[in-house]
């Protein structure tokens, strides 16, 4: 490697060197990997309570009248830790640029020579990989606390759309990170983002209660998909498009054009900061 | 008392000065409540919807008043002296001879202004959605909302005093605290859906019985509530949290302000 040219192994020197920095700072706050994994309890604990308040004995009968399953249980954990993914993708990808601007190495990170593709690459990866162990941690531990066995339904399955359906999510978090690029402080639209991502994805119920276009919206989210087809696959509530491949192979196209969309609009608002009033404007 | 009214202007000032925080602090209640009735109505008999919000919604709603609020006067005013530290203030407030306690009580004004408008556009919202909420017994749940939210600022005060202590620690704290008290003083459903041994807990916080007497006196009493205690017993609760969380408050925030003075904590970052 020269500073002129890169190789393909010196691309993906970038990619680990940029993942394992990223883990080495995650792994100072010991706090937050706690907070991580406990969160999504809190978040699945409150409509758990409350259906259980609600309903009495009728709440699973209920709850399977309106979902297709009597497991609410486990059926809320998957929807609050996909909220925990969707929100790290957000705060981790989202607001990364953001981040290097207030801790002062934004400059430092636009001298270096190299594509920022790749430094986004690594940083995306140490955040997915920190979500999916997070997500079986978190749901395992919330089964456990919540006396419901996890091991059940097709847990390979659920793995596979977890892992195919988080790649469009960063897709996303990058168009996400275009905004946050023109507006700056944008912490409150982030987290107002993570709640209509949340809202639109069916953290608590399934999207067929919303009307027929809300329910559209709804399925241009990648995350709905993820979240019904881990759902679908550990509970057996149903497919969008009656079988698994076909609700994976939506996720798959997601995948591939989320990203190149994401990183195209990223580049052009990036493009046009620097010809205009610059990146370093704090 | 010219400080504090600087203060509340410059706190006034600064959120006009941000539209799309206002705004999106508004969008969000709503959807956190579309979200809370459309979970609820998963759990109603198929059929039942459209009965109104009822029982559960004011259980619910007027939980999620109390929940606000806390959770509002722990960013704002208990995480106030980590953003002053963002902001590169903290020094120039401390070098004025201005009383330091006044930019932080300017804080509740901002809380009940900010978070008071929230929660009333999320009531209106809720009754032009789903139907009208139980509302009875509005003198005595005013005096218990003022009670509640004294204690709750006071806490807030308590809780900047541990900012000063910790730095970025209070961050990941105020996380853990607003789901805790959302779950062990039962913000959006009754106590009763709580097992044993986390009521038992909840029993000790008074917050709780600032919720559950809050909440029972709008929905005119129920039967089963209040869950936590009589009535009259709650009222002494929450009266005793409202006048005596605030003195402790402040005494906190002064003892560890001294303390990193001392030890020279305050300019770290």
């Amino acid at each position: 490697m020269s500073l002129t040219h890169f190789s393909i192994r010196s691309h993906l020197d970038v990619v680990v060197q940029i993942a394992l920095s990223s883990i080495r700072v995650q792994s100072r706050y010991r706090g937050w990997l706690l907070l991580d994994i406990v969160m999504p309890m809190f978040i699945a604990a409150i409509p758990i309570l409350l259906g259980q308040a609600i309903a009495g004995p009728s709440a699973a009968a209920n709850f399977q009248a309106h979902t297709g399953t009597t497991n609410y249980v486990a059926y809320l954990l998957i929807g609050s830790n996909v909220f925990m993914i969707v929100a790290s993708a957000l705060w981790h990808l989202g607001f990364w640029l953001r981040r290097e601007q207030q801790t002062g190495t934004l400059e430092a990170l636009y001298l270096v020579p190299t594509s920022r593709m790749w430094i986004l690459v690594g940083q995306s990866a140490a955040t997915m990989g920190r979500s999916i162990l997070n997500f079986v941690v978190a749901f395992s531990l919330g089964c456990l606390v919540f006396r419901v066995n996890p091991l059940q339904g097709d847990i390979l399955l659920a793995l596979a759309f977890l892992a195919v359906g988080i790649i469009p999510l960063y897709g996303v978090s990058l168009l996400y990170g275009a905004l946050v690029l023109k507006l700056k402080e944008a912490n409150s639209l982030i987290n107002l983002a993570q709640w209509v991502v949340s809202f639109m994805t069916g953290i608590y119920f399934p999207v067929t209660v919303f009307p027929p276009l809300l329910r559209a919206v709804a399925l241009l989210f990648p995350p709905t998909w993820m979240t019904n087809g881990t759902r679908a696959a550990l509970l057996g509530v149903g497919w969008f498009f009656q079988t698994w491949y076909r609700d994976l192979a939506v996720l798959a196209t997601f995948a591939v054009i989320a990203p190149l969309l994401g990183y195209g609009v990223f580049l052009g608002t990036e493009r046009g900061m620097m010809r205009n009033e610059g990146v370093g404007q704090f | 008392m010219e400080t504090f009214i600087s203060m509340v202007r410059k706190q006034l000032l600064v959120m006009v000065r941000y539209p799309v925080e206002f705004v999106s602090s508004f969008a969000m209640v709503f959807l956190i409540i579309m979200m809370f009735t459309l979970a609820t109505l998963m759990f109603s008999a198929p059929g039942s919807a459209g009965n109104g919000p009822g029982l559960s919604g004011g259980i619910m709603m007027y939980g999620f008043i109390l929940f606000m609020f806390l959770s509002d006067t722990l960013w704002t005013i208990g995480l106030n002296v980590r953003w002053e530290q963002y902001e590169g203030t903290l020094e120039a407030l401390y070098l004025t001879p201005a009383s330091k306690f006044a930019v932080l009580v300017s804080r509740v004004v901002l809380s009940l202004v900010w978070t008071g408008l929230n929660m009333l556009a999320g009531v209106a919202f809720v009754q032009f959605v789903l139907g009208r909420l139980p509302f009875h017994n509005p003198g005595l749940a005013a005096y218990l909302l003022v009670m509640a939210l004294s204690g709750t600022f006071g806490f807030g005060f308590a809780f900047a005093g541990y900012t000063l202590l910790v730095k970025e620690t209070a961050r990941m704290t105020v996380n853990f605290l607003q789901f805790g008290f959302m779950i062990l003083c039962a913000m959006f459903f009754p106590f009763s859906a709580l097992p044993s041994p986390v009521r038992m807990i909840s029993a000790m916080i008074p917050l709780s019985y600032a919720v559950d007497a809050f909440r029972s006196t709008l929905m005119g009493f129920p039967p089963g509530f209040p869950e936590l205690a009589p009535l009259e017993a709650e009222i002494i609760i929450v009266s005793g949290w409202g006048l005596l969380m605030p003195i402790f408050g402040y005494w906190s925030y002064k003892w560890a302000e001294r303390r990193v003075r001392t030890t020279g904590g305050l300019a770290e970052f």
